[in-house]
């Protein structure tokens, strides 16, 4: 089995401790992983990436276009311009808060048109779509920085993990300071909550084939 | 910690680790993207293990540091990046003649892409024009287990040894398995006097026949690897076409060759230098095509090339020289399948073309996407002082006709070149902001009628590193320039790292503080004063002050980075005073304000509080928020 994690964002939103989380989370369920992240000067308010890679074998760190099992971009300009990486049949979790750029270059940058964008281009071609704006939830709950903490246990919440939620608060409780973790619990629950638990809105289970063996 | 466990660790943890199970004794480096985390993870454990561990001031000192403890039989590493490497190349070249005791591990991190370098060179070269044996990891467990290899090799064959990664090993996570780590060993020898230390011609005329001659034993010994070493392998397909790969593009070949299982020879190297020619003869036989796989220089095509020309073999090398593969950039597994097709399409074979996975969705349906190059951050003490000596060229440029010249540095700061502040005139590698401006300002008497002012700014940690070796160079020969040091008490792009300015060591213990201010007087800059960067108009007028010196002068400006400080809180625009001129937005280029197009200005989430823009305001229409409660 693979199972291949895509997180796009701004820089200083996140994305490296996201995909920290994933990665150890999906090592305790038993699982080889690889990441790939951005680290350094392209970090600074640029786009980042962080590759999450989950499977039995070891592969290199970087997704191949068109195989991404999962998108979550913390940003909508961000899950957009990665949309490449998706497979067919994929899904995409996307943070409707959009950050514009100040200095904006020849393109201006419509935040609704895109996230329409999204909506009218993914939801037929995805297993599942979940759009929300996470930075408002986490904000609610206490910090907008933890809206990348949202976004997993969003995707975890939705099942879109090949992994179960407690492995993911597991491993939260061990990387994030004591003095934050009470934040982040309730970023965790309320993100999980925020998930609707009818058929209705295109969220199915991915098919986790040979997972069960691992985990 | 139990004998061997498994963790999740990033390629550099991973190699701290195995350095510490090797029994490390002595770690010196320099920071460096994407090397900082190996020296950072021995320096937090080094207390510990009875670990001695130090930042140095550039790579050529920690170098030298390492070296002499390995003189006197010590178990020594020393890190850094790529262009490290060539700030330490000198003594390297002649310390590859003399050898070492103990054992030394260079730890060099390349950086294909580039991501956050000056330069996409390939440290493998490195080693082949050193003589310095090359280890080649191609995952965070190859990195950690090839990190005990070198201590060994280094050991028994005398030499230093070079462990090179590249940004997806160094900066990539995996489970790796670890064992255990003791505390550091009380064994060392000690220095004992002998000729070999001291480099001379007549030494040098010495050692060099027994440098070549270690070169072939270890030649052979790398092709011996091939029968009993997990890093080098040598598997054979059913058809006559051979991959030969090495480091993280051994994954990206295996990923992409995927479907067709048992279709190609695989040779892998993970000691590249010297070249196993051996193993790598014996891999040829009944090869016709061979695709190389390699990012940066296309060294091991080379040594193909080389071994195929002298053995007059009938086979095609594939690879950068016959234009299969790109020449630079970062590969991964898209890149691969695209190489090996062409070189399929040159080759006998009967085997068909390896195809890429299609996305849901097309990406030329995808709209246009706003730019977001990097930038300052918000709140950055560089934005308020690259800003100031915006305003005060400015004046100069008006009032007396004085154009004035930028040279950076590398840094945080070099993100002063992005608009609207565009502060950044010239940028070469580290410490050659100052030199720069020096030689512009010698040109200043041929160019006729034209008066310009240079000014160069450069960080705390840079000014260490390089910095000061060109300040009593403009001194000496009495440069007309201004420096501007950015001290925002970190070495902030790596990681904050501390530095000789901070008072601290790597290991968290308290430090001499070297005071910059003291450093530029005592080396005879005419000038020396110091401004607090969180006040715009003390930065104006110390800018306007000294670009009015006539020779040297210095400005130290100290600030925070906003990374590990907190500012006074966010900032509110007043929409009844603000009267959309739009300042705040064109001047200063802040990633936490925005607005659309003619509207209101809206300050985001993640303002830190400089309070930068409500002193640019012209109107008063910017104050901190009152927090409620
Ligand atoms: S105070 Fe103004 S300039 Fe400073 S970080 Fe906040 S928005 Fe940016
Ligand atoms: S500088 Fe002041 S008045 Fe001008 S747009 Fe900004 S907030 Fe409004």
């Amino acid at each position: 089995m693979k199972f291949d994690i895509l997180i796009a964002g701004v820089g200083g939103q996140g994305v490296v401790l996201a995909s920290r989380l994933l990665a150890t989370a999906a090592m305790d369920a038993g699982f080889h992983v690889a990441t790939a992240e951005t680290i350094g000067m392209a970090q600074r308010e640029g786009s980042v990436t962080s590759h999450v890679r989950i499977g039995n074998e070891v592969c290199g760190s970087l997704i191949p276009q068109g195989t991404a099992d999962l998108i979550i971009g913390l940003e909508p300009a961000e899950a957009a311009r990665n949309l490449r990486y998706m497979r067919k049949g994929g899904s995409l979790i996307v943070n409707e808060h959009a950050i514009v750029p100040s200095t904006q270059g020849p393109v201006k940058y419509e935040p609704d048109r895109l996230i329409g964008f999204l909506r009218d281009n993914c939801q037929d071609k995805c297993q599942s779509m979940i759009s929300a704006d996470f930075t408002r939830l986490a904000k609610d709950a206490g910090t907008y920085k933890a809206a990348n903490v949202a976004m997993i246990a969003a995707a975890a919440g939705a099942g879109l993990l090949p992994f179960s939620e407690e492995y993911l608060w597991g491993v939260l409780e061990k990387l994030i300071p004591e003095k934050h973790r009470d934040v982040n619990r309730r970023v965790f629950d309320r993100a999980i909550e925020s998930i609707p638990k009818d058929e209705d809105i295109r969220t199915k289970k991915p098919s986790m084939e040979g997972c069960e063996t691992n985990v | 910690m139990p004998l061997s466990s498994k963790r999740i660790l990033m390629g550099n943890e991973a190699i701290a680790l195995a350095a510490m199970q090797a029994g490390v004794q002595i770690a010196s480096g320099y920071p460096g993207t994407p090397s900082s985390e190996v020296m950072e993870t021995i320096a937090s454990h080094a207390k510990k293990y009875g670990i001695y561990a130090e930042w140095a001031t550039n790579e050529k000192v920690a170098l030298e540091t390492a070296v002499g403890a390995a003189y006197s039989g010590a178990r020594a590493i020393v890190t850094m990046k790529q262009v490290g490497l060539n700030v330490a190349s000198d003594p390297l070249m002649s310390l590859s003649y003399i050898g070492v005791k103990g054992s030394l591990v260079i730890l060099v991190s390349d950086d294909p892409g580039p991501h956050s370098s000056q330069t996409e060179q390939d440290t493998r070269a490195f080693g082949h024009f050193a003589n310095i044996p090359v280890l080649d990891p191609s995952t965070p467990q190859e990195a950690y287990d090839m990190t005990l290899l070198a201590f060994r090799l280094s050991h028994e064959m005398e030499t230093p040894v070079i462990l090179r990664t590249t940004t997806r090993v160094s900066h990539g996570c995996a489970d790796v398995i670890t064992g255990d780590i003791a505390q550091v060993a009380r064994d060392i020898e000690g220095f004992v006097r002998d000729k070999r230390w001291t480099i001379f011609p007549k030494l040098t005329s010495q050692r060099h026949p027994l440098l070549e001659e270690l070169q072939v034993r270890l030649s052979d010994r790398f092709s011996g690897y091939f029968r009993d070493n997990s890093f080098n392998s040598i598997s054979r397909g059913n058809s006559s076409i051979g991959i030969a790969v090495s480091g993280v593009s051994y994954l990206y070949a295996k990923e992409a060759t995927r479907d067709y299982p048992g279709t190609f020879s695989l040779f892998k190297v993970g000691t590249v230098y010297p070249f196993p020619e051996k193993a790598a003869l014996e891999f040829l036989e009944g090869i016709t095509d061979l695709i190389v796989i390699e990012e940066l220089d296309p060294y091991l095509e080379e040594q193909f090339l080389q071994l195929a020309g002298r053995h007059h073999l009938n086979v095609r090398v594939h690879g950068k020289k016959d234009g299969c593969f790109p020449v630079s950039g970062e590969y991964d597994v898209d890149v691969v399948i695209d190489g090996i097709n062409r070189a399929l399409e040159g080759s006998d074979e009967d085997v068909p073309a390896l195809s890429h996975s299609s996305p849901a969705i097309n990406p030329a349906d995808v709209p246009h996407l706003p730019v977001r190059a990097p930038t300052l951050c918000a709140g950055c003490m560089h934005r308020t002082v690259f800003y100031a000596f915006k305003k005060a060229a400015g004046r100069l440029r008006s009032k007396q006709g004085v154009d004035s010249v930028f040279s950076g540095d590398i840094g945080c700061y070099t993100l002063g070149n992005a608009q609207p502040l565009n502060m950044v005139d010239t940028c070469l590698c580290m410490g050659a902001g100052i030199s720069i401006a020096a030689g512009l300002s010698h040109t200043q008497e041929y160019t006729s009628g034209k008066r310009a002012k240079q000014v160069a700014f450069i960080g705390d940690s840079t000014f260490f590193h390089s910095g000061i070796a060109a300040v009593v160079s403009a001194v000496y020969n009495n440069a007309d320039i201004t420096i501007a040091v950015l001290d925002n008490r970190t070495t902030a792009m790596t990681g904050h790292q501390p530095h000789p300015g901070i008072g601290m060591t790597a290991v968290g213990s308290p430090a001499k503080i070297i005071d910059i201010a003291d450093v530029l007087r005592s080396c005879g800059v005419g000038m020396v004063r110091t401004a607090e960067a969180d006040s715009l108009d003390e930065c104006v007028a110390a800018a306007t002050e000294s670009m009015q010196f006539e020779g040297p002068s210095a400005i130290v400006f100290r600030g925070r980075c906003v990374a590990i400080s907190k500012g006074a809180g966010q900032y509110v625009i007043d929409k009844d005073k603000c009267t959309r001129c739009r300042l705040c937005i064109s001047q200063l280029g802040c990633p936490a304000i925005f607005s659309v197009s003619s509207g209101l200005p809206v300050i985001q989430d993640t303002c830190s509080g400089c309070d930068l823009c409500a002193q640019v305001c012209p109107s008063g229409a910017i104050a901190l928020k009152e927090v409620s409660q």
